[in-house]
């Protein structure tokens, strides 16, 4: 492989504040043309494109999975609010006075009190 | 060989053409997005976006069981079952499987509404509140043309319990009556905005850049110092005491003379606030404690004594002259009970409820007179200190202010007549949470708390009880509260119906039967009964008000509040698991 040298290539080293740096500056020797510059921006665009296009489809996959995950929530929270009202209703007084263990229940004969 | 090729002109023809067609897609694409911007990204949000208001949901109502909080009012999501008649494949089918499943939530003529809906109607309702496996059952029919929207509605499992105190939620979310007015806006919250870019399925997507998402903040869960038990007692026991006096109305309240809560509060006739839209009078939704001021009789005797005593103008065994009546200005004013005539002690007139004597203890204020000095005294120890004539601030909705006439009223009404009749509570409009509020200061030591139902919030499923509450005055010493514990036990055992306390607790109270007013002048077939004491054992540690009436009856403190005041009394010993002394 050879190199060569830019001509409008400046030296460090006749740049007294930048002596001794490594000056050396390579130029392939491959060539380009503006068609094929054209057609590798163009590819890069569609490349650059293509991931933002898997990534957002990637993201609505989840919002997708986030909202089932919500309406499964919801519903789980509408049942634990079901079972909270049937729980109250349960334990409402009027319940608990009919109940059979109230209607078992007899007054104490007498009642002493430790001090 | 040249090639040839196009003629120049052809070129440059199809060129200038190529260049006016590219411009021609400048101008309309200019137009498009830079003229047009505003117009069709507005199109394209209303079409790719959709605005949501996540609904707060309202906070839930708590009462205590012994300190401990259990949920009084509860929300519930419910289903409004609708129908699109243009859709329904088979109107008979549906409504057979809504009346099966729904049954009592299938509203009126439903079946008809949806056979005879005119052609342009897309929305008949068939059933409201089904619940959620009943709104489940329905779904799974599969009825083309069905519908199911949530809604939530407020749920009360103990009925009508203290109804009056947590009033209700109209059809517009709206709090009525009760705390649910009065604290509507704690118990509202803020509604949530959710506002994205949805796909087909109006599943909202994160990709938009404009997307909202403002999270709901619930209502506050409160708790009331009204114990579900106290609460239940007492409803039950002023129901049973107003039929056994022929009573019409009624109201008890209980309260805690260290802190000034409301442990109960209750009024009857009530209703049931899941269906307030039955009630056909509006007193149903008044909360009498709170709401409706009245002449409270002799009860106010304890207030005349202690401002008395405290004044240092009588003490309990202060002598006078009792005659049966007493003369002040161009007014004779006597007593009830006629015949305790002689030499009586401010005890004894208390006792007996006197009215000679609680007018002789205003006139020591005064030197022997009701004159200014002394109308000044009463009044500040009435209105400033007591806080008679003056809202409360308790978180009642509708709470009224009621009357305390000034000594230098312009109108000349804050006579001595007028102040003699409001020694044995006439002349006066008080509400009983005041009277209740003064009371709990005279026999705790002389601390006015500021009367409240609300004991703390719960966040998260943990209950927070509010810091104590801490006295808002002094009113009278502690030694003029003593004293005044001691003329109430005094008092009460003169009572015929102390025979049923019990034994080895303090027990005190006053009567107090009022005339009423009509066509500006008081009448002796109408009166209101009403009672007011305390118990406790080494200290007071409950105090009960009790009012009766009824139109045109002629009620007695006495003979019809004071029994329920008892039947109260005695349970709260055994409920507060209090232990006799001596």
């Amino acid at each position: 492989m050879s190199y060569q040298r830019t001509p409008s290539y400046t030296s460090r080293r006749t740049q007294n504040w930048s002596r001794n740096q490594n000056t050396t500056r390579f130029v392939s020797n491959v060539k380009l043309g503006p068609v094929a510059h054209t057609v590798l921006i163009a590819l890069m665009i569609t490349v650059l494109g293509l991931i933002y296009l898997t990534q957002a489809v990637k993201a609505t996959g989840y919002d997708n999975q986030a909202k089932q995950i919500d309406d499964k929530i919801a519903e789980l929270e509408t049942r634990k609010s079901d079972l909270e009202v049937e729980n109250a209703r349960l334990t409402a007084l009027e319940n608990v006075r009919t109940s059979n263990v109230a209607q078992a229940m007899t007054s104490p004969e007498s009642v002493e009190y430790a001090r | 060989m040249k090639y040839t090729g196009f003629s120049d002109d052809r070129v440059k023809l199809f060129s200038i053409a190529l260049i006016i067609l590219m411009g021609l897609f400048v101008l309309r694409l200019f137009y498009l997005q830079v003229i047009m911007h505003d117009e069709y990204t507005q199109l394209a949000r209303a079409e790719q976006q959709r605005r949501l208001v996540i609904p707060a949901e309202r906070g839930e109502i708590y009462a205590l069981t012994h300190n401990q909080p259990v949920k009084l009012v509860l929300n519930q999501a419910v289903y409004t079952i609708f129908a699109d008649p243009q859709v329904v494949e088979d109107k008979d089918k549906v409504i057979d499987v809504i009346s099966r499943v729904a049954g009592g939530e299938m509203v009126d003529k439903a079946r008809e509404v949806l056979k005879n809906a005119s052609d342009e109607s897309r929305y008949v309702i068939l059933a409201k509140g089904v619940t959620r496996k009943q709104a489940e059952l329905i779904k799974k029919e599969t009825l083309a043309g069905v519908g199911a929207q949530t809604e939530t509605r407020r749920v009360y499992p103990e009925g009508g319990l203290a109804s009056q105190t947590l009033g209700f939620v109209n059809a517009e979310g709206m709090g009525q009556y009760g705390i649910e007015q009065s604290l509507n806006d704690r118990l509202t919250g803020k509604d949530g905005l959710l506002q994205a870019v949805t796909d087909v399925s109006n599943v909202p997507l994160s990709i938009g850049k404009d997307n909202i998402n403002i999270e709901p903040q619930d209502g506050e869960d409160i708790v009331l110092s009204i114990d579900r038990n106290i609460q239940s007692y007492v409803e039950d026991t002023l129901k049973k005491g107003l039929e056994k006096a022929g009573a019409k109305t009624g109201s008890a309240v209980v309260m805690n003379p260290r802190t000034g809560q409301v442990m109960a509060m209750a009024n009857y006739p009530t209703y049931n606030p899941a269906e307030f839209f039955k009630v056909t009078d509006v007193q149903a939704f008044t909360n009498g404690v709170v709401s409706s001021p009245y002449e409270p009789a002799s009860v106010l005797k304890t207030l005349l004594f202690a401002t008395a005593i405290d004044q240092g103008a009588v003490n309990r065994m202060t002598p006078y002259v009792n005659t049966d009546s007493v003369r002040v200005d161009d007014a004779v004013i006597n007593n009830a009970l006629k015949g305790m005539t002689g030499t009586r002690t401010m005890q004894e007139a208390y006792n007996w409820s006197l009215n000679t004597g609680s007018v002789y203890a205003a006139q020591q204020l005064g030197g022997g007179r009701i004159n200014d000095k002394a109308r000044k005294i009463m009044y500040e120890y009435y209105h400033d200190r007591f806080g008679l004539g003056e809202t409360t601030g308790v978180e009642v909705f509708g709470e009224q202010s009621g009357y305390v006439v000034e000594p230098n009223a312009a109108s000349g009404e804050g006579n001595a007549v007028r102040y003699s009749n409001m020694t044995f509570g006439q002349g006066l409009d008080v509400t009983m949470i005041q009277v209740c509020s003064a009371f709990v200061s005279i026999i705790n030591g002389g601390n006015y708390y500021k009367p409240t139902v609300l004991a703390g919030t719960v966040d998260n499923g943990v209950y927070k009880p509010d810091t104590k509450p801490q006295p808002e005055r002094r009113t009278i010493s502690q030694a003029t509260s003593d004293e005044m514990v001691k003329m109430a036990m005094e008092g009460r055992k003169a009572f015929y119906d102390s025979k049923r306390d019990r034994s080895g607790y303090m027990v005190g109270g006053k009567t107090g039967t009022s005339q009423q007013i009509q066509n500006g002048k008081y009448v002796f077939n109408e009166t209101v009964g009403t009672y007011l004491g305390f118990g406790g054992d080494t200290e007071a540690k409950y105090v009960i008000m009790v009012q009766v009436a009824a139109p045109d009856k002629k009620l007695e403190g006495g003979i019809h509040a004071g029994p329920i005041f008892t039947d109260i009394s005695n349970w709260m010993i055994d409920y507060l698991k209090l232990q006799p002394q001596g």
